[in-house]
């Protein structure tokens, strides 16, 4: 186990040391960051608004799904139309740790509920047409006179005020419009100013997953414990409005730092990078890996590993090697040596090199895996990146594991997997409110629930 | 009728600097280089911690890194990116007494982030180990391609590394196509922010337990956890997950479609929604024959709606499908580019986009980090040259006199910008004054 654990460590005592505090078996003995804290969440159709829940539970608070009584549209997103049971794939992935109610805010008997709810909670979620929740009577506005340390977090594509927001509040939010407002999808697709290119794929492509929602997600879940952290050292409450959009474009490197300056935008650069190259993938003999060698010294150690010093002295410095006309000319000469050999030969080549004392410069080289690759990579099994669960409901899953579980005192955790509409009715409604029994039967039979 | 619009501006437009920094009295040391460290800092640094960045000789290596090698008054702006209201010091941690300097620091803080390859700070004697005797209080932060341990540690990685061997590259691009990268950083980008997060969630813990702990976070990993339904995919079904382009394949109609002027996004799951674009197609026999949103999804059915959808957006403007989507209620947007945003007056007046004057480069424009809160992050200043606030950090913080920090110069414990590289250097037309920040 040893040698697993030190892999290619510069400092084996080292990572005996952060394994030691970090093991991932020993995560169910350990407190939660945010236990006590109840998290009311009304994401409809929204995985920006389901994965922040995610990250909440993931870290101990019990986060409390309210959906209508069908069942969150969201549940319904899924690939090519794959169920299992009552919920998608996407949406199981996501289910985890949440308690699931039901109840209709369109009743006004909902809607009572709802406050009473609302009055004991420490965050609200909800990611609705904006005012919607305020027009029945159950915003920040209002719930807010009755629970001044109310954490109140609305997602939407638009955001929650500003001429867009007005013009398009009868839209629905969805992942698509995030990424095409967030800018980086105009820069994202096959090269532009590549000949080889053929016209019809030149246009601006989105991220192969929800990149506009789980962005949103994260930096909701960002907002929300900044909120509890202000919240902790002054006892107040807050409105938090997040539009998804807006984390893609802060996150965009700098292309509005460079307009600013420059007053010249970016084009799509494909597999090239106009201000790190070489610093893109190739092909190899089983398929494509990355590899970088971008300041001079780390370009020289590229072409001797390649054995070509007429590349180093064609392309000298960072000027020839960032032009839009070259990079596909060192793309293909640097694929011509490794299209010769598999990812795991070159890794090695790689790895001999640096290990050289009298190396140039760093290479990086890495596979570019296919997902069921990433799956079986040894290092993932050995970090439990992935976790089997058998769930009484849903079966046999395999689900990410929550990348917080290296937290020394406080790991995330996976608890359960998912629950169906509603499962959870009895046990939030008779907790919380004390409604149970005949009470609960005649919500049910009213369509309240 | 706007009534609900106006209340949401009047708790979060406005004057920033009115407001409340949620993050102020936090102080951060940042030993950091290139995006995704310095990033994880920058977003506690716009939400007001008090963050202190530590640079070595060479500097930061997103000082060298900018598109078609351009400075602007010796700044580059991929420096610039992830760098806002720190405090900017150079120093060598391979001296002895540096080390001693570091523990004063790690006295007076309450986070250390790194992101150096994993060991290289315990090998300078500043590991948890040693931070956590000189302060049981900190948070730190190690942030890497594969984590600390396991048979991948200690790999150099880089963004391009943690997308590709992630997963997200390969299930990125056009059907038949080759994978493609995205336009931007972005595994460096999100794992910043989830190591922001984790930060936060250790400081809110700290509240109620007095404790501090140490973080360990792996960009690659991170990654795997953007990527939605693709693992329970792979597992149900056996297959991969191939590229699809813009379709999605979970969610139909999703796609991008050409129009007269331009591509626009168009999106209409629910019953309801689809239901609108029908209308707005004048389609009401494709919403009879596919009102199920899980019968859209199935392959054949799914290419034949989006078909029919590129047929009719060919013969509108992107305008003009963006107005029926607000009349009909689904979602349509049309692709925005930087430009479009820096000159948005929406962006703009939520503060998304923010414009400062620095005191060292003059007027700057800018994105700031979401979301929009009652205490909202702020731009202050942008990035600075090498070692430019040495004296300021030194004599603030630690009480050191002009004399030691001389003395520390002369020792090469610290320094500041070598003139004979641009761009670790002041503008050209510093007058030597402008932004120092002396006690």
């Amino acid at each position: 186990m040893d040698e697993k654990i030190i892999g290619m460590a510069i400092d084996p005592e080292y990572a005996k040391f952060v394994y030691s505090l970090t093991n991932p078996d020993e995560v169910h003995g350990k407190p939660e960051a945010l236990s006590g804290n109840v998290v009311l969440d009304l994401s409809y159709g929204s995985f920006a608004g389901l994965y922040a829940s995610s990250l909440l539970a993931e870290l101990g608070a019990e986060v409390i799904r309210v959906e209508p009584p069908e069942g969150d549209i969201a549940r319904k997103m899924t690939p090519y139309g794959i169920m299992i049971k009552d919920a998608g794939l996407a949406y199981i992935t996501e289910g985890r740790n949440k308690y699931h109610v039901t109840l209709n805010l369109e009743s006004e008997e909902g809607r009572s509920l709802f406050r009473r709810l609302a009055s004991k909670a420490d965050i609200i979620i909800e990611t609705f047409k904006p005012g919607y929740m305020d027009s029945l009577g159950i915003g920040y506005r209002q719930l807010s006179k009755m629970n001044s340390r109310l954490i109140y977090c609305a997602i939407h594509s638009y955001g929650q005020f500003g001429e867009d927001s007005i013009k398009h509040r009868n839209q629905t939010n969805s992942d698509l419009t995030d990424q095409a407002r967030g800018v980086i999808m105009s820069v994202t697709g096959e090269p532009e100013l590549d000949p080889d290119v053929p016209e019809e794929y030149k246009k601006p492509l989105r991220h192969g997953s929800w990149m506009g929602w789980y962005v949103g997600g994260a930096f909701a879940a960002l907002g929300m414990l900044i909120a509890l952290f202000y919240r902790h050292r002054t006892g107040k409450g807050q409105f938090i409005d997040m539009a998804p959009s807006e984390g893609l474009m802060a996150i965009a490197n700098y292309l509005m730092q460079y307009f600013h300056m420059s007053g010249k935008k970016m084009v799509r650069a494909g597999n090239f990078d106009y201000a790190v190259f070489p610093y893109t993938y190739v092909k190899s003999k089983d398929g494509y890996v990355f590899i970088s060698g971008f300041t001079d010294p780390n370009w020289t150690a590229v072409c001797e590993i390649m054995n070509r010093p007429d590349l180093r002295e064609r392309f000298p410095t960072i000027r020839e090697r960032l032009t839009p006309e070259n990079q596909p000319v060192i793309q293909r000469e640097i694929e011509k040596f490794t299209s010769q050999h598999t990812s795991e030969e070159l890794l090695k080549i790689v790895m001999e090199y640096s290990r050289k004392p009298d190396r140039k410069g760093t290479v990086v080289t890495g596979r570019l895996n296919s997902p069921r690759e990433v799956i079986e990579t040894e290092h993932h099994k050995v970090r439990k990146t992935f976790v089997k669960i058998k769930d009484p409901h849903y079966g046999e899953l395999l689900l990410p594991n929550s990348t917080l579980r290296f937290m020394s005192k406080t790991p995330g955790r996976i608890k359960w997997a998912c629950r169906p509409v509603g499962a959870d009715n009895e046990l939030i409604y008779g907790k919380y409110l004390g409604i149970s029994g005949e009470k609960l039967k005649e919500l049910r039979e009213k369509g309240v629930i | 009728m706007n009534s609900f619009s106006e209340f949401a501006e009047s708790l979060l437009g406005g004057d920033l600097f009115e407001r409340d920094e949620p993050l102020k009295g936090i102080r951060v040391l940042e030993v950091c280089s290139v995006v995704l460290g310095p990033a994880t800092a920058d977003i506690l640094a716009e939400f007001g911690a008090e963050v202190i960045k530590f640079e070595a000789k060479r500097g930061d290596q997103m000082r060298y890194v900018t598109p078609f090698a351009y400075y602007w008054k010796n700044l580059s702006p991929g420096l610039l990116e992830q760098n806002h209201n720190k405090y900017w010091v150079g120093m060598h941690f391979g001296h002895p007494k540096a080390r001693k300097i570091f523990y004063d620091f790690v006295r007076k803080s309450d986070v250390v982030i790194d992101n150096l390859t994993p060991g290289r700070l315990s090998k300078w004697g500043i590991s948890y180990k040693q931070l956590r005797e000189i302060n049981p209080r900190i948070i730190q932060l190690h942030v890497s391609g594969f984590g600390s341990w396991g048979p991948f540690t200690g790999r150099t990685s880089y963004d391009a590394i943690a997308q590709s061997e992630g997963g997200l590259s390969y299930i990125t691009g056009f059907e038949g196509r080759m994978p493609v990268k995205s336009g931007v950083w972005i595994a460096d980008w999100i794992t910043a922010l989830m190591s922001a997060l984790a930060i936060i969630a250790a400081l809110n813990y700290r509240e109620v337990s007095g404790e501090g702990q140490f973080i360990d976070y792996s960009q690659v990993e991170n990654v795997t956890r953007f990527m939605d339904w693709t693992w329970l995919y792979v597992h149900v079904t056996g297959n991969n997950r191939e590229r699809s382009g813009n379709r999605d394949p979970a969610i139909c109609p999703s796609d991008l479609f050409k129009c007269k002027d331009g591509w626009i996004a168009i999106t209409a799951f629910s019953e309801e929604e689809f239901e609108g674009l029908c209308k707005a197609m004048d389609r009401g026999d494709l919403f009879e024959k596919y009102r199920d949103p899980i019968k859209r999804l199935k392959d054949e059915n799914a290419r034949f709606i989006l078909s029919e959808i590129a047929r009719w957006s060919e013969e509108k403007t992107m305008e003009e499908i963006e107005n029926l989507a607000d009349q009909y209620g689904f979602s349509a947007s049309r692709v925005i580019d930087v430009e479009d945003v820096y000159f948005s007056r929406h962006f703009n007046e939520r503060k998304a986009v923010q414009e400062y004057d620095d005191p060292l480069y003059g007027k700057l424009v800018e994105p700031a980090y979401p979301p929009r809160m009652e205490t909202p992050s702020r731009l202050k200043w942008g990035a600075r040259p090498l070692g430019f606030d040495n004296e300021h950090v030194l004599s603030r913080i630690l009480g050191m006199s002009m004399e030691e920090i001389e003395r520390l110069y002369e020792e090469g414990v610290i320094y500041r910008w070598d003139e004979n590289i641009p761009a670790q250097c002041p503008p050209e037309d510093w007058d030597g004054k402008r932004g120092l920040k002396y006690p």
